[in-house]
């Protein structure tokens, strides 16, 4: 049962190249199981949209650089003169070697260990050895590494874009980027920093599978109970134990951002009137309590430690960037079965020692308790997608049909936490990109 | 469901800011120590008996008795998978896990009570330690380091895991007992699989 490209093409050619992977609340496997629909995302998806590549704050210095993915493609971030920011494709305009092989660092130029061709951080070709063999005519500046066409900081969130007629980023952006604002000023608008380290889980799933679980409502009474009945046990109702009964009547929120971005808006519940004295307990709880109530006083330190909770929101920004608590996620799609997220720890620049250290046991806190178990589903989703061509259809189908949806005064249609309408909606949005670029690759031939 | 963790026993003086620079100076003598001093060396009853507690702890893991392992460990302990190679601070850096005695019977207690999916089925492990070096802590402790090879079965999928294990243990009235154990994986600082098993 796997879709051929003349199926999918249709006999209606006014459809587009993708059309035939979805029917209403369903969709085909493919999408996440066939090797031919993940390279045309690479070329199609990633290269010609915004992909989050990285935080300012991971490369503060002049020099400093780290290596990330666009897609698949190998690209360096890194911080050239007059503060500027440059994404270049990490592959040696001679003969394809990765340049730069080191995750980070700091490095006035980038030299390719195969024959030393010699590049600045803004990619420039600054040396090829013995150039004379190339005759009279050779130009080093054709040489350059290549450049990603856009490079866009919004508020230390650095995005890049092949495609050099992508629409602006704050456009881009569209509603999520007043739910980035909340998340960038929740710690008294102390500046967020990336530089504590990061875990990187490594899957046997398609990167859309975990993109799915990052918008859905309806699993973590379920896929968490293991966690959540131990905090129940032991601490009552603290947060996260609202996921009972039928949470679709607490004020748990899914919303469509615009562009396949979404939102599962978890702070109304999550912190009610303290997020400090609903969180469960943390290593070093009692201990940075009393530290800080006794040289601030209590309200003070309980601001001060509300900064250490998880900010409740669940923030999408499609296709990669997905921010959860208070860390910064980065899907790197690796195979079309084979994905490595990364879980960015967050520091606030200027904040107690105390309420750092907390944030830090915080941030450990669900990927040891929580995204152990996603990861077990993202996995079994994977095989059973992959191993059972006789039952093509993923259901997307919750509150499709129940007019559990209305319009907020800020323009954004909002439905219940446990709403598949994260998945429409990004799915959308891919039909769409994947659509335009095969027409692309169309006219193109 | 069985309750057997139900106590929280903190005892004063855990993971406030002098426990982290207490730890980051242990890692960080760690990481430098060349040989070991002679007047470090313990002697050969203690380093005997704390041979014993390393081996015990480590087949108690992999007969999956994790109530006699945590009773290995005492009311003050650590069980830490940094997420680093370089001996970062732990108040500042993250790490795959850093629990206190609290969090590590809440980490029990989560796999024993047959609900979390990523140990369903459950991890088999063998624990393997070697290169053990041993030196004293003061009066009634003893650093230890080894290495240690973790071979692995999830699924019918056989993995490795490998690294060093820094320990701290102390010498109580009923023998000596785990106040830190710290897993060192010898790629912390890159891509890992399901590590929801006992290190």
């Amino acid at each position: 049962m796997t879709l051929s490209a003349t199926q999918a093409d249709g006999a209606d050619t006014a459809r587009g190249r993708y059309d035939g992977y979805f029917r209403p609340g369903y969709a085909h496997r493919d999408i996440y199981t066939a090797q031919d629909v993940f390279d045309q995302e690479m070329l199609h998806l990633f290269g010609t949209t915004w992909v989050y590549v990285g935080h300012e704050s991971e490369v503060p210095a002049l020099n400093d650089f780290v290596t990330r993915t666009i897609g698949r493609r190998p690209v360096i971030l890194s911080r050239g003169k007059n503060n500027g920011l440059h994404v270049l494709i990490n592959r040696c305009t001679h003969r394809g070697a990765v340049v730069c092989r080191q995750a980070q660092g700091n490095a006035a130029r980038f030299v390719c260990g195969y024959h030393a061709w010699t590049f600045g951080t803004d990619g420039k070709c600054l040396g090829v050895p013995l150039s004379h063999a190339y005759g009279p005519d050779f130009d080093m500046e054709a040489q350059n590494l290549h450049r990603a066409a856009r490079v866009e900081s919004y508020r230390g969130f650095v995005f890049a874009s092949l495609n050099g007629e992508v629409m602006p980023l704050v456009d881009h952006l569209a509603h999520a980027r007043r739910y980035l604002d909340e998340w960038i000023d929740r710690g008294d608008c102390l500046p967020v920093v990336v530089r504590a380290g990061s875990m990187r889980f490594e899957t046997h799933a398609n990167w859309k599978v975990i993109y799915d679980n990052a918008g859905d409502g309806y699993h973590p009474p379920f896929s968490h109970i293991s966690m959540l009945r131990v905090f129940a046990r032991r601490y009552g109702d603290v947060d996260m134990q609202y996921y009972s009964g039928n949470f679709d009547e607490a004020p748990l929120i899914s919303r469509d951002l615009g562009n396949g971005h979404t939102l599962l808006d978890q702070r109304p519940s999550m912190h009610a009137q303290s997020a400090w004295e609903r969180q469960h307990v943390m290593p070093g709880r009692e201990k940075m309590w009393e530290a800080l109530s006794e040289k601030y006083g209590e309200g003070p330190a309980r601001e001060m430690l509300d900064a250490s909770t998880g900010s409740g929101l669940n923030l999408n920004i499609f296709p990669n960037l997905l921010i959860i608590g208070n860390q910064i996620q980065l899907l790197e799609p690796l195979a079309v079965n084979r994905t490595v997220v990364h879980w960015f720890s967050t520091t606030l620049d200027g904040a107690p020692d105390e309420v750092n250290a907390l944030r830090m046991r915080m941030q450990e806190d669900f990927p040891s308790f929580g995204e152990v178990d996603d990861t077990a589903q993202f996995e079994a989703c994977q095989t059973g997608m992959e191993c059972v061509p006789e039952m093509p259809w993923i259901d997307i189908r919750r509150h499709m049909n129940t007019d559990a949806g209305h319009r907020g005064e800020d323009g954004i249609w909002t439905e219940p936490i446990s709403s598949d309408q994260h998945m429409r909606c990004y799915l959308d949005a891919w039909r769409r990109i994947m659509n335009a670029g095969a027409a692309r690759a169309c006219d193109d031939a | 469901m069985r309750v057997p963790h139900g106590r929280v026993t903190m005892p004063d003086g855990t993971f406030d800011m002098p426990f982290y620079r207490r730890m980051h100076a242990l890692v960080q003598g760690w990481q430098t120590l060349d040989e070991i001093p002679a007047d470090r060396l313990p002697n050969a009853d203690d380093r005997a008996a704390c041979e014993r507690l390393l081996h015990l702890e480590a087949r108690l893991i992999d007969g999956l008795r994790l109530e006699a392992w945590l009773a290995l460990f005492t009311e003050d302990c650590a069980y830490w998978i940094p997420a680093d190679v370089a001996a970062a601070d732990p108040a500042r850096f993250v790490s795959w896990e850093f629990n206190d005695r609290r969090r590590l019977e809440e980490r029990v207690e989560r796999l024993e009570g047959g609900r979390a999916f990523s140990q369903i089925p459950i991890t088999r492990t063998t624990h393997i330690y070697s290169n053990i070096e041993m030196l004293t802590h003061g009066q009634d402790g003893m650093e230890v380091l080894c290495n240690f090879l973790i071979q692995a079965n999830l699924l019918g999928r056989v993995s490795q895991r490998a690294g060093w294990n820094g320990f701290l243990l102390r010498r109580t009235e009923a023998g000596w007992r785990i106040v830190l154990k710290r897993v060192g994986l010898f790629d912390a600082d890159l891509s890992q699989h399901n590590n929801s098993f006992t290190l």
